[in-house]
């Protein structure tokens, strides 16, 4: 199945996939919108530093995302039953209908990419953006860090 | 195949869904003495609270059996009341009898009840779905106003919590100094116990129950054994979980406090298996067998179960405490071993910041491994660190960003190298 994939050496840490996440995942689905939304959305991909110091050109970043696992733990951890593997696509999917805000997939997922919506006790995360042909973080990425492909694809790319 | 699960809850329900990933020939047969379909039992203090409906308690959508091809038995009459070991069959209480190839007990465990506790009207334990609705009619048609939670572990804080949210002016009479004892350490446990008197939940600590005064079979107040005298219409026993292992031991099954497992979670019989709340698997955090009766174990336990009874080898990586709830809008995630006894031996990093409300505990052992953790009012990454419990990482690299906010999966790439990347990136 193909997966979100980040290249850590182009990831500058410009966040540009972060904003266009929250937006993709609000009302409006536009940037503008959203901050003027009562719940401001949430990006379910996160920039995280692996090197900070040096210059800007030696920063080392990576954008952590599910990872929409073979055996997936949230779905083991799950109290509600609310997270299943789709059979067809191979997604992770958090059922928000069923979802109590326990944490116990926080609790267990060993990528830390589950996040919070507290108001709404809800766990939110990455979902392949169903409603457009390719998730917005990867359109909105300027340098080419975040790709959405075949494992295999990015296992040759790595050689 | 002929396959036999006790137990329709997270252990038996995991069980199912491994073997139907690869097998759907083998006939499932699935034995629970509770009338109530599958549900989930950790959900049971968010309805007791009013916070969900009965709906939501489902743990899989209807019609769940019968798409996995399961037969399923359910009601007192199919509780289980003899197992046969050597001829491979078990007999239910209304005398019918279901004979196996391979066998999975995944009977659960018992509320604990201390002895000579009566059994009038308003006395409770909080376990099965049939408790709770028994606790809301009790709340509902008894007009119940104050209630007695006696134990301060993770049922009592969560049946306090709800009880509380239901409007009942709560007391909970705690025989250890701390609440979540098991859970968390003393600090931590004073942060909670702090949250909980200001939501209005009176503590009483250490205290225990030293009689329950009644009128015409109907509670009406408990006395402490500090000669307190709590008036009372409703009182639930959290004190504790037993593992149903009568019937394992009955049979000639290996069992110390649960039924003894392996690692492919089998019993000292070759063909049958127990998993969950009854069982006894290896510990990584304690190093030793030991119960650990948490869905996520149960779950983990019973997908191993399953796949072990069709012939497909897997071993399970180890059972560790784990545990996230929320008390009072305080997010609280513990892992393994959070107050070791010779503390000598182990190195603890603490981040104490009361004015945010938040405290992390690290507990690392000689070899810098970490063995317990808790995460209070910030648990982001709680996984991240969970992962390296488990792969048994050496930490002294990083010790100083373990505790920080900013800790984070690329804080492992950064000193356990790309490698790590290949991991879950690939």
């Amino acid at each position: 199945m193909k997966k979100v994939y980040c290249k850590i050496e182009q990831c500058l840490a410009c966040r540009s996939c972060e904003l266009a996440c929250a937006a993709a995942h609000s009302e409006s689905k536009n940037l503008v919108g959203a901050l003027q939304e009562k719940e401001v959305p949430r990006s379910r991909i996160r920039v995280e530093f692996i090197d900070e110091k040096g210059t800007l050109q030696r920063v080392r970043a990576v954008a952590i995302q599910c990872r929409h696992c073979e055996e997936p733990l949230c779905e083991q951890a799950c109290i509600s039953g609310g997270i299943h593997k789709d059979e067809k696509t191979g997604d992770i999917v958090v059922r928000l209908d069923k979802c109590v805000g326990c944490w116990s997939c926080i609790m267990i997922c060993p990528v830390g990419a589950i996040v919070k919506n507290e108001n709404m006790h809800q766990a939110l995360k990455c979902d392949f953006c169903p409603d457009l042909e390719t998730p917005a973080c990867i359109v909105a990425c300027p340098t080419g860090a975040l790709v959405y492909c075949e494992p295999e694809e990015m296992a040759k790319e790595q050689l | 195949m002929n396959i036999l699960i006790i137990g329709n809850s997270a252990a038996g329900t995991a069980a199912i869904e491994s073997i139907r990933k690869h097998d759907r020939q083998s006939s499932i047969i699935q034995l629970s003495d509770e009338a109530q379909p599958l549900y989930s039992r950790c959900l049971l203090s968010y309805y007791l609270a009013g916070s969900i409906d009965k709906e939501k308690l489902l743990y899989r959508e209807e019609g769940f059996h019968k798409e996995m091809g399961v037969e399923l038995h359910t009601g007192p009459w199919f509780q289980v009341v003899e197992l046969n070991a050597a001829q491979r069959r078990v007999v239910c209480d209304n005398g019918r009898t279901f004979n196996y190839d391979r066998l999975l007990i995944a009977a659960g465990a018992s509320a604990k009840l201390p002895d000579g506790m009566p059994n009038d009207k308003g006395i409770f334990v909080l376990r099965n779905l049939a408790d709770v609705e028994a606790i809301k009619e009790n709340i509902r048609d008894a007009d119940a106003k104050r209630a007695v939670v006696f134990g301060g572990g993770l049922i009592g804080v969560k049946a306090a919590v709800a009880l509380n949210m239901c409007g009942l002016r709560t007391t909970m009479v705690v025989s250890s100094k701390q609440v979540l004892s098991q859970v968390l350490d003393y600090d931590a446990g004073q942060i909670i116990a702090g949250q909980l008197r200001e939501n209005n939940i009176e503590i009483l600590q250490p205290a225990g129950i030293t009689e329950i005064i009644s009128r015409d079979n109907r509670l009406k107040g408990v006395k402490t054994d500090r000669g307190q005298l709590l008036d009372c219409d409703l009182l639930i026993v959290a004190k504790g979980v037993t593992p149903n292992i009568h019937l394992a031991q009955a049979a000639g099954v290996a069992v110390r406090r649960g039924i003894v497992t392996d690692s492919t979670m089998q019993t000292d019989h070759e063909n049958i298996f127990a998993a969950g709340d009854v069982a006894e698997a290896f510990d990584i955090a304690i190093e030793d067998y030991t119960v650990n009766a948490l869905w996520t174990c149960a779950v983990q336990q019973g997908r191993i179960a399953g796949l072990n009874m069709i012939g497909k080898k897997t071993d399970y990586n180890g059972a560790i405490g784990m545990n996230s709830l929320n008390v009072c809008d305080v997010s609280i995630i513990s892992f393994g071993v959070t107050s070791p006894k010779e503390e000598s031996k182990y190195k603890t990093l603490v981040l104490n910041q009361p004015e945010r409300n938040v405290y992390k505990k690290i507990v690392i052992d000689g070899k810098n491994h970490i063995k317990g953790i808790i995460l209070l009012g910030k648990i982001d990454n709680a996984g991240v660190l969970l992962s390296l419990i488990q792969r048994k990482a050496d930490v002294s690299a990083f010790e100083e960003e373990l505790l920080s906010d900013r800790f984070n999966y690329g804080t492992l790439l950064k000193y356990g190298g790309e490698k790590e990347l290949g991991r879950y990136y690939e």
